[in-house]
């Protein structure tokens, strides 16, 4: 708590000073206006919500590895999937004078007046898996939603080569990660003429609403071969909708997000439930060790874009990966 | 007297197979109260919704200040001047009295935002005229009923009325608030406005009518003299004698039930306006009518609710013996199980579910005899409301039928056959006849009658003297929440009235 | 008010003159079965054929409807106990939640059998919906009031029973895993037919139906939603009643969270959120006058089933969300009018 005081005092002149000239012009300055190996930092993150399981993964994981940073010190805070909360949080953030920011913006346009203000404040932001309009952050580090999708619906392709009917179960229509799962894996199966798209529902990724959706997309199209669901509770959820229908085996299922654990689509793909799943990285680590070069480190520059690669989960690899445990 | 300002003649209505009006004729002249008195179904308001242009009559002429008119609604008897108060007050009771008095025609600003300061004053002016000294911007629920009242005849007035037609104004007041309610009336009619006063309560006439036309049957019976006695009053309303309205006394008398000896009843918290039984000494035995008198504010209602614990909370002190055991009365279940019931003024309010089944209701008050074991019995509820419901003669007599469709007059049978269904030795009563027409009130004494004559105990309240020296086998007089006399049937009510008082205290 | 019409057909006195039954009154009687009735013929009509057979009718397809609403339809239940008492609960999907969550927590991470567990979390929710009648009628909250901030209880105690997590129920003996009988929530019975959730809440509709029809305690929440001073006068336990309902209601979410955690094999402190509103909505469709006092069982169900019928029907044709949502609350809407509109020939017929 003390740092902080400090660090507040501190900041007080440096964001004066920043403000006078335009950041990024100092070539030579570093980011962060304190630095240094012997300080104590507070890392505010501001997720979207606890909801769903893959934003509980990301919590999880970077509570696990700021572990590995002693100087660091992690504080979380709910935006309980409401712009107005986030931004009330981002701006709490501001006033405790954080030393840096991650943000996992809930929706990207609300929450950038609020980032723009902290970042113009000079806290570096580091935004995660969404990125807020504008310029007004460090770093962005993220999975390719696109890229996953895209993946999934060439494996897919591949799954099918004699093609067939599929299906999708789409995320929360309105939210940009749905629409590019569902642009990219389209993309994806594209290579594959035989194949034809035969029903397409929101499920706003949930799995109660995939088995009812499910089911009835199953009672309109018995023929269905292959569903790609835009995560995985609503794969979990698209598994049920088939065991009920006495299906199994019939319908092969793919997953996004490939979340670890006993509830995760690992263990769905290992123990042979789904045909596979796509990870959707944390961008955990890479997000610490950004945080680690600007306040550690002193940087002076960083990558303004990180794409994390995304990783195929199949028959051939989940067994292995489950073990290791995730 | 001047000459009429409206004037009907040969008014003839009829609705499907009913003949409403048959013939009316009915003037009514500037600066005049003009009382019209009828039973309920007599034709009164058929013949008021004629004037107001609610409804177009089938024959008959209707004139204004000597020329004829034909009102098609009720905007153009409206703005004829012709204003109706209706019993169920169009007041919205979350604005102030200044925004009532306006509603629909406020006053606007340059820029089309209220002018509150200029309608304020205006107002304030309104009701002054209207005799009454209200604040314009205190909210409307705020008031009591008769103050209500007054602002809904404001309100009139702000519309430019020269005649104004009261529906039974008094129906919900209380005997101060009626009396600022004439006052108020009186006023008008010194400035000349034509006032058509609807009214039940005989009492009320010779205090308030210039003129009384009595209608029975969908035609005017006659003019009455506005000090005409009550007797005559109500020979030309229902065709029978006063004193044939009420049974003969049986004068048998059984064991007491209830006994009162310096009792009082201390409420666990103190109500402002809630007068607390302080010092009651009074029985009541099976197969008597004892009766409750005493002005508003003496404690009638208030010794009835402790009684019974309903919505009294407290204990009491001093003798109070049921059966001639003591018992710890305070609430609804013990009143009910030391063979109490009780049927409040408010019968539809407190008394009736009016959504629901006429066999709902009336099982209400005695289901755990209906549900052995806790499980409805079709059979027993069916032989239990059958039985209540001929022995009470409510009509239709289809025990599905909702309430709220019944007649006021069934409905009231259908509050005493659920309150009598349960085997009570006594009956509370306040108020039977509140709002009840001089035939249904008949009815009424006659089977309290026929209900004390089989055994029960009766403590019933009223605010009309008739009433009690009518039908009670003795009356109590109440005084400050003090029974301050006791009198057998004879008494006068110039006695009663006295005691009511507070000018002579009891022996 | 269908509740008094389909309860009394009887004419009670022989001699006493019956009256004319209007032709709309067999409409009537089947008011809250309207809904049902205009989605299940718009369902076979717009339902997609195949080999010449309604897909909207086929028995996979019905399973799925009554599957789909077997937990908005457990809380619906509830539900009408506490409108027609006139109150509201806003908290049973959190209850829900919580029970969902609690129910995985216990066999799961605890290793609690099925036969301590079960009872434990039904007594927690209903306990938690006591525990809302009680503030609401001793310290005179509204309802709505009172069940909103239990709806945000609950959802705490349910992040915290799940460690702000959720939790994947598998199967098997010993530590880790729940027992395999559990998994029974999420079968179909009778050659792979009939769901098992539907199961239970076909059961507790009948239980429910029973309670408010034909016990006194169902007249009692009758009586008190209607006129609750005229109830008190009649010696009614009114406030008993008020607290009650509310435990009522609790105890159909507690059983509706267990269908959760068992139809899912999973348990989310989120489950459930928003199935307060589905629940009420098929409450109301029923015909349960919100303002209490009137409303049938029956008619909750068929609103419920409605609901799902609807959306399946929708879902069937492959309609896009948008034209979901608005075709959802224009039928919703049309439902509720056309009953209002029979009912109310129903009052201006006498």
């Amino acid at each position: 708590m003390k740092t902080v005081k400090a660090s507040l005092m501190a900041t007080t002149f440096a964001a004066a000073a920043f403000a006078m000239v335009a950041p990024g012009a100092q070539a030579a300055q570093s980011i962060a206006k304190t630095c240094g190996p012997n300080n104590q930092y507070v890392i505010g993150f501001s997720q979207a919500n606890f909801k769903e399981p893959y934003r509980e993964h990301v919590n999880h994981d970077l509570q696990t590895l700021v572990k590995n940073y002693p100087q660091f010190k992690l504080v979380i805070a709910d935006g309980q999937a409401n712009d107005n909360t986030q931004v009330s949080q981002v701006e709490n953030f501001l006033t405790q004078q954080v030393d840096i920011l991650f943000i996992s913006a809930f929706e990207a346009a609300p929450l950038t007046p609020a980032v723009s203000r902290i970042y113009k404040a000079g806290i570096p932001v580091i935004e995660m898996d969404r990125a807020t309009e504008g310029n007004d952050y460090t770093s962005f580090v993220s999975g390719d939603n696109r890229a996953i999708a895209k993946e999934a619906g060439e494996y897919a392709a591949k799954l099918l080569p004699d093609g067939g009917e599929v299906a999708i179960l789409e995320g929360l229509p309105s939210s940009s990660p749905a629409i590019e799962r569902l642009e990219g894996f389209k993309a994806g199966i594209a290579g594959n003429s035989k194949i034809t798209v035969v029903a397409t529902q929101p499920v706003d990724w949930m799995q109660d609403k995939a088995v009812t959706v499910f089911s009835a997309m199953l009672q309109a199209h018995p023929d269905i071969k292959l569903v790609y669901t835009s995560n995985d509770l609503a794969a979990a959820g698209a598994y049920i909708a088939v065991k009920q229908a006495n299906k199994l085996g019939q319908v092969k299922i793919i997953g996004t997000d490939g979340l670890p654990g006993p509830s995760g689509g690992i263990r769905s793909v290992a123990d042979g439930e789904w045909a596979a799943t796509f990870v959707y990285p944390t961008g955990a680590a890479e997000a610490l060790d950004l945080a680690k070069k600007i306040l550690i480190d002193c940087a002076t520059s960083v990558p303004r874009l990180v794409t994390v690669p995304t990783s195929r989960i199949d028959a051939d690899n989940a067994k292995e990966i489950y073990a290791k445990g995730g | 007297m001047s000459l009429p300002i409206l004037v009907l003649s040969g008014i003839e209505k009829r609705f499907g197979g009913v003949q409403a009006l048959r013939g009316v004729d009915f003037t009514l002249s500037a600066g005049e109260i003009h009382v019209l008195l009828g039973e309920n179904g007599a034709g009164k308001s058929t013949l008021m919704s004629i004037i107001s242009g609610a409804a177009q009559p089938d024959h008959g002429a209707m004139s204004l200040d000597g020329a004829p008119v034909n009102f098609q609604t009720p905007r153009d008897a409206h703005a004829a001047g012709i204003v109706m108060i209706p019993q169920e007050l169009d007041l919205v009771p979350g604005l102030d009295i200044a925004a009532n008095l306006f509603l629909g025609h406020e006053q606007l600003t340059g820029i089309r935002t209220l002018a509150r300061s200029r309608m304020m004053r205006e107002a304030h002016e309104l009701l002054r005229r209207a005799g009454v000294s209200l604040d314009p911007a205190l909210l409307v629920s705020s008031l009591r009923m008769g103050e209500r009242q007054l602002v809904a005849i404001a309100k009139a007035l702000a519309a430019e009325a020269r005649i104004l037609i009261l529906d039974e104004p008094t129906a919900a007041l209380s005997a101060t608030e009626a009396e600022y309610l004439f006052g108020t009336v009186r006023e008008l009619r010194a400035r000349g406005v034509g006032i058509i006063y609807i009214s039940h309560r005989l009492e009320e006439v010779p205090r308030i009518a210039d003129r009384v036309t009595v209608m029975r049957d969908g035609g005017v019976v006659g003019e009455a003299a506005p000090d005409a006695p009550q007797a005559e009053l109500v020979r030309m309303l229902v065709g029978k004698d006063f004193k044939d309205l009420f049974p003969p006394r049986a004068g048998l008398l059984g064991e007491p039930i209830l006994n009162l000896v310096h009792a009082r009843f201390v409420p666990l918290v103190d109500r402002a306006g809630w007068q607390a039984p302080q010092d009651v000494s009074l029985t009541v035995h099976e197969g008597e009518i004892v009766g409750l008198s005493g002005l508003m504010g003496a404690g009638r209602t208030e010794l009835l609710s402790a009684l019974y614990g309903f919505e009294a909370r407290g204990r009491w002190v001093g003798r109070v013996e049921i059966g001639g055991r003591p018992v710890k009365l305070g609430s609804v279940a013990t009143a009910r199980r030391a063979g109490m019931a009780y049927v409040t003024d408010d019968r539809r309010g407190t008394g009736l579910v009016l959504g629901q089944s006429v066999a709902r209701n009336i099982v209400m008050s005695t289901l755990p005899r209906v549900t052995p074991w806790g499980l409805a019995s079709a059979s027993r509820e069916q032989a239990e409301v059958s039985a209540a419901l001929s022995r009470f003669d409510v009509r239709p007599r289809v025990p599905s039928t909702r309430v709220v469709n019944l007649s006021g007059g069934n409905q009231q049978k259908v509050v005493f056959a659920k309150e009598l269904l349960s085997g009570p030795h006594l009956l509370l009563l306040d108020e039977p006849t509140r709002g009840v027409d001089v035939g249904a009130k008949a009815e009424i004494y006659r089977q309290l009658r026929d209900l004390a004559s089989a055994g029960l105990g009766v403590l019933v309240a009223s605010s009309e003297l008739p009433e009690l020296l009518g039908l009670c086998d003795r009356i109590i007089v109440m005084h400050g929440g003090i029974t301050v006399a006791s009198f057998d049937a004879g008494v006068s009510e110039e006695t009663l009235r006295r005691y009511s008082l507070g000018e002579v205290q009891a022996a | 008010m269908s509740g008094a019409t389909e309860e009394n057909p009887a004419p009670v006195a022989a001699t006493a003159p019956r009256p004319r039954k209007h032709p709309l009154s067999y409409l009537i009687r089947f008011q809250s079965l309207l809904g049902l009735i205009l989605v299940v013929v718009g369902g076979i009509i717009f339902s997609p054929r195949r080999h010449g057979h309604i897909l909207f009718l086929g028995p996979e397809n019905i399973a799925n409807i009554v599957r789909s609403i077997s937990e908005t339809g457990i809380l619906a239940l509830g539900m009408t106990f506490v409108i027609i008492a006139a109150g509201i609960d806003l908290s049973v999907g959190a209850v829900l939640g919580l029970s969902s969550v609690l129910t995985a927590a216990l066999l799961v991470n605890q290793g609690w059998g099925l036969a301590t567990t079960l009872p434990l979390v039904v007594v927690v929710a209903t306990l938690f919906g006591l525990m809302q009648g009680y503030l609401s009628t001793r310290l005179r909250i509204q309802a709505f009031i009172v069940t909103l901030a239990g709806l945000q209880a609950a959802r705490g105690l349910a992040l915290i029973a799940s460690d702000n997590t959720f939790i994947n129920i598998n199967y098997g003996h010993g530590p880790g895993s729940a027992p395999p009988a559990f998994a029974i929530l999420g079968e179909r019975l009778f050659g792979d037919t009939f769901p098992v959730a539907t199961l239970v809440f076909l059961a507790l509709a009948i239980v429910a139906t029973f309670l408010l029809n034909q016990t006194r305690y169902g007249r009692y929440v009758f009586a008190v939603g209607g006129n609750e001073r005229a109830a008190r006068l009649s010696g009614i336990p009114v406030r008993w009643i008020k607290i009650s309902v509310y435990g009522l209601s609790g105890l159909c979410a507690g059983i509706a969270g267990i269908v959760h955690a068992g139809q899912f094999s999973f348990g989310s402190p989120n489950d459930g959120s928003g199935y307060e509103l589905s629940a009420i909505a098929a409450v109301v469709i029923g015909g349960t006058d919100l303002f209490g006092g009137a409303g049938s069982m029956i008619g909750t169900i068929a609103g419920a089933v409605m609901l799902g019928a609807l959306a399946n029907i929708l879902q069937l044709n492959d309609v896009s969300a948008a034209m979901q949502l608005l075709a959802t609350g224009a039928i919703i809407v049309l439902a509720a009018g056309l009953q209002t509109l029979v009912g109310g020939r129903d009052g201006s017929s006498r």
